[in-house]
């Protein structure tokens, strides 16, 4: 229904965090291909971080991530806030719109984090009629992104089939968030390579690579604050050679902001993956 | 809407062990990682308290603290969907409910809204202004910095380190906040009650520094002298050096 986009070199990206702002934008230590916010971050804002995001997107083209959108929440659709989003999206002409296939606000109360959406067939159809809502609105085709979890939720069926019926059943775009199939494969005890052969690799149009941390024996948090570890890396790798084409892929770090050289050493890492991935080594053969 | 009752009530039940930490059982849930994220979501909400409230935190107790957060993260329904406009609803809640911690501190709600102005005028929308900076001050149109807000408080919050306001402090207090145009940082001016009622004026319309002192001094039933003129033209030229006036 909606045309996608046309990415063209834009692969490796940052999340632009105030964190690091200032020396990001003031030197050439850290380059992505393109930066990534989230909208409630930035939308109504002026002043200082405005002059802040305004010589980023001089500089880099936008990627947008939502944290609000709800998209699997009881409670109806925030009508209102989304007419914003769909300004700051016109307004900093941004390639793509994301989502978290969760929910943050329930009984009419914002929760600022991510909930698992029970994996039922009720939900399943929830979730599609509010995605056609949303892109109805927005006028372009979202992508909603796997969420890591810590516990399922009264579930009817797996977490793949419930993602595949969502995307069977709706008009959206796949946000493979690499780390996330590892942290959930941990913890709920699957091996993540099959969970990804099972997913229709057609759909991804963006990917997530983050570090997360281990709390306990059985238990690994998502928390976007260490670097990513190799077997996530190995994982993308794999993922990469999956999908046979060229996907734009963001590194997220939300914090213990290390040096910018760390960061940047992490892009080269993900760019050294994807175009091995994508253009294998060839040898010659007798 | 296609979500089943019982769905819903899952949902809700998840959403409110994380505001209030009353869990409810709910089929499937691995009991011994739920409390996980009511850590998670607690934690924002507490960090996000804390970014906007420091002078606040350093006062009150950790207890005093803690408790009043929860309490309000379980009784109020948070309406923002920007995590960062959040703690303005924190200072709207302990107007509404009263709790005892603003008898133990009567100046607590000050100390808040000061705060919470704050991050607001730091982050608000760019406001534009139509002016040259070069003209003579005592003659020459006047224009406010648009980016500002004139605020009265009884305690003196933004003078005084709050663990040394007593009630003997009671009194009017008056100041200008504003935004530096380059920078984006936030200035605090105290004011006297003329000040204040001249930049009030100056907000409605661009005036001469002239018109300023007299409209004002009608204000007050004051006829201006040469005194008065020189007072206000001392402090037109010290807040056009603070960017106030533009």
């Amino acid at each position: 229904m909606w045309r996608r986009q046309m990415w063209g070199e834009l692969m490796t990206g940052i999340g632009f965090r105030k964190d690091f702002a200032e020396e990001f934008l003031n030197s050439e230590i850290l380059l992505p291909d393109f930066i990534e916010v989230a909208p409630e971050n930035w939308i109504g804002v002026g002043g200082y971080w405005k002059k802040q995001f305004q010589q980023a997107l001089d500089r880099y083209p936008l990627f947008v991530h939502g944290l609000s959108l709800s998209i699997g929440s009881p409670d109806p659709l925030d009508l209102a806030f989304l007419k914003k989003v769909k300004t700051f999206l016109h307004d900093t002409g941004a390639r793509i719109y994301s989502e978290h296939l969760s929910y943050a606000k329930c009984d009419n109360a914002h929760l600022y984090d991510l909930l698992p959406i029970p994996f039922t067939r009720d939900a399943v159809k929830h979730v599609s009629e509010r995605v056609h809502q949303v892109q109805e609105l927005l006028q372009q085709k979202i992508a909603l992104e796997i969420v890591s979890y810590y516990t399922p939720v009264a579930p009817e069926m797996t977490e793949l089939e419930f993602i595949n019926e969502i995307l069977n059943t709706s008009d959206c775009d796949l946000l493979l968030d690499v780390n996330n199939i590892y942290v959930n494969s941990f913890n709920h005890k699957y091996d993540p390579y099959t969970f990804i052969d099972g997913l229709p690799l057609n759909r991804v149009s963006y990917i997530h690579m983050a570090g997360h941390q281990k709390v306990s024996d059985d238990l690994i948090i998502d928390t976007h604050g260490q670097a990513i570890i190799d077997p996530v890396y190995r994982l993308f790798d794999y993922a990469r050679s999956k999908l046979q084409r060229d996907v734009p892929v963001l590194l997220e770090r939300d914090f213990n902001i290390p040096e910018l050289k760390e960061l940047q050493e992490e892009l080269d890492h993900l760019r050294t993956i994807r175009k091995n991935a994508i253009y294998p080594k060839v040898y010659a053969t007798a | 809407m296609q979500l089943l009752e019982t769905t819903r009530s899952h949902q809700s039940n998840l959403a409110t062990y994380c505001r209030t930490g009353e869990y409810t059982s709910i089929p499937g849930v691995n009991e011994k990682h739920v409390h996980h994220y009511r850590r998670l979501v607690y934690n924002v909400i507490d960090d996000t308290l804390r970014s906007a409230f420091p002078l606040t935190v350093n006062l009150l107790k950790s207890k005093e603290w803690n408790d009043t957060v929860q309490r309000f993260f379980s009784e109020h329904p948070c309406q923002s969907p920007q995590v960062w406009t959040m703690p303005k609803e924190f200072y709207t809640y302990l107007d509404e409910t009263q709790p005892k911690l603003l008898k133990k501190y009567p100046f607590l709600l000050e100390l808040i809204w000061f705060e919470w102005l704050e991050v607001e005028l730091y982050m608000m929308p760019d406001k534009e202004s139509e002016f040259d900076g070069k003209g003579e001050l005592e003659t020459d149109l006047l224009v406010i910095n648009p980016e500002h807000i004139l605020q009265s408080f009884t305690y003196p919050v933004h003078l005084k380190n709050a663990k040394f306001i007593t009630v003997t402090d009671k009194g009017n207090y008056f100041l200008v906040m504003h935004r530096l145009p380059e920078s984006g940082k936030v200035e605090f001016t105290d004011l006297s009650p003329f000040l204040v009622r001249m930049l009030e004026l100056l907000s409605e319309q661009p005036s001469t520094s002239d018109d300023l002192t007299s409209r004002t001094a009608a204000d007050f039933s004051m006829v201006p002298d040469q005194e008065l003129t020189d007072q206000v033209q001392v402090f037109i030229a010290r807040m056009k050096e603070k960017k106030l006036i533009l």
